[in-house]
């Protein structure tokens, strides 16, 4: 299981995914809506995942 | 990899595809910011610039890239922060204002609702019977302008980006309001009007996400804190709109951005009448009506 930050909700979780677009889709993120850091290094593209891996969405979207 | 120098890229740019490593997107993006300004005659040598912030990432990259460029272009900055007075919100982010102002050495100006106006926004949302943004929105221009004339500023840069005003832009489309749209592009009002500080918009070229990136890469340390009041859900629903768009056609942000500066200039010809500034006979403020709406506002008060 991949560990999983949503900062948009605040949320911990984790989930199963071969990929970051796997991840995405299991998600329902919107890949705009977000900059993707993957083990403290940002991840522009889609990148194999593997159990030990930490991935952070950060939110883009201004908070008003 | 990095077009320029093959080594692990950061970002991809949608508009062109290319990627780009930490070092050559600082570039492009710093370069890409002081372009618009020249481009767009945003700053003029002698100026004194007001940087409205709110401690969040548009801002505060405007201001640290503005504080970068003011001894290049010969301008001086100050920023300008208005505290509406959200309980857990705002005074959060006050605090990284704050300590980014201070390590840049660059004089911050708070004003807040309860001095100007005697209430906090939490207290007049209790008071009014009106939605938080339809006050805030008012009240911040106001404020940003009466302010700005106060500080002696030139002009007033805003962090809006290009994700910003491409929403802007839709939402007038879709409300059919194209005058309100001939107010838009990167820098508005009319140099001749003393009472209205022009507002300019050096982020205007680039993305949310590429102000986010560059933000986190610069270790700006910001938190995503959203307004407890954020009910524009229009703008929410538009954004979500152009950002599934954008996610299946690559660029489609650009090129409306692109469109639209081809018809402003024909829009602000069109609308030149009515965009007229009259003054507020109540407190003598720029106003297109004959009482302000922020006087309107009070006299509910």
């Amino acid at each position: 299981m991949v560990k999983v930050f949503i900062e948009k909700e605040n949320r911990k979780t984790s989930a199963k995914a071969k990929d970051i677009e796997e991840l995405i889709r299991k998600l329902s993120i919107n890949k705009e809506e977000v900059i993707i850091v993957k083990n403290n290094e940002l991840t522009p593209r889609n990148e194999k995942l593997k159990d030990s891996d930490e991935v952070k969405f950060l939110s883009v979207v201004s908070g008003g | 990899m990095c077009r320029n120098c093959e080594t692990k890229p950061v970002i991809f740019l949608t508009n062109n595809k290319k990627g780009l490593c930490k070092s050559c997107f600082f570039r492009y993006f710093e370069r890409k910011f002081s372009r618009t300004i020249s481009q767009f005659k945003l700053i003029e040598p002698n100026e004194k610039i007001g940087v409205a912030i709110s401690g969040g990432k548009d801002s505060l990259t405007l201001l640290y890239l503005l504080n970068k460029l003011k001894s290049k272009k010969r301008f001086r900055i100050e920023a300008l922060l208005i505290d509406e007075g959200i309980n857990g919100y705002r005074d959060n982010t006050i605090k990284d204002a704050r300590k980014f102002c201070r390590n840049l050495k660059i004089k911050l100006n708070i004003v807040s609702y309860r001095k100007e106006f005697g209430y906090t926004l939490d207290a007049l949302i209790k008071k009014l019977k009106m939605k938080p943004c339809s006050i805030c929105g008012v009240f911040r221009r106001y404020l940003i302008n009466k302010y700005s004339r106060k500080l002696k500023f030139d002009k007033i840069a805003m962090g809006h980006n290009l994700d910003d005003e491409v929403q802007s832009i839709m939402m007038n489309q879709f409300r059919n309001n194209q005058e309100v749209s001939a107010r838009l592009g990167p820098i508005t009002g009319i140099k001749s009007e003393k009472k209205f500080i022009r507002r300019i918009k050096p982020l205007y070229m680039l993305t949310e996400k590429e102000v986010m990136t560059y933000a986190y890469l610069r270790s700006f340390n910001l938190k995503f804190c959203e307004c407890p009041y954020n009910t524009e859900a229009y703008r929410i629903s538009v954004r979500e709109f152009i950002n599934n768009f954008e996610s299946k056609y690559p660029g489609t942000k650009h090129s409306m951005i692109n469109s639209f500066m081809e018809t402003l200039p024909l829009l602000k010809m069109k609308y030149k009448n009515s965009s007229e500034i009259k003054y507020c006979r109540k407190c003598k403020e720029p106003s297109s009506k004959d009482v302000c709406q922020a006087c309107e506002i009070r006299s509910k008060l």
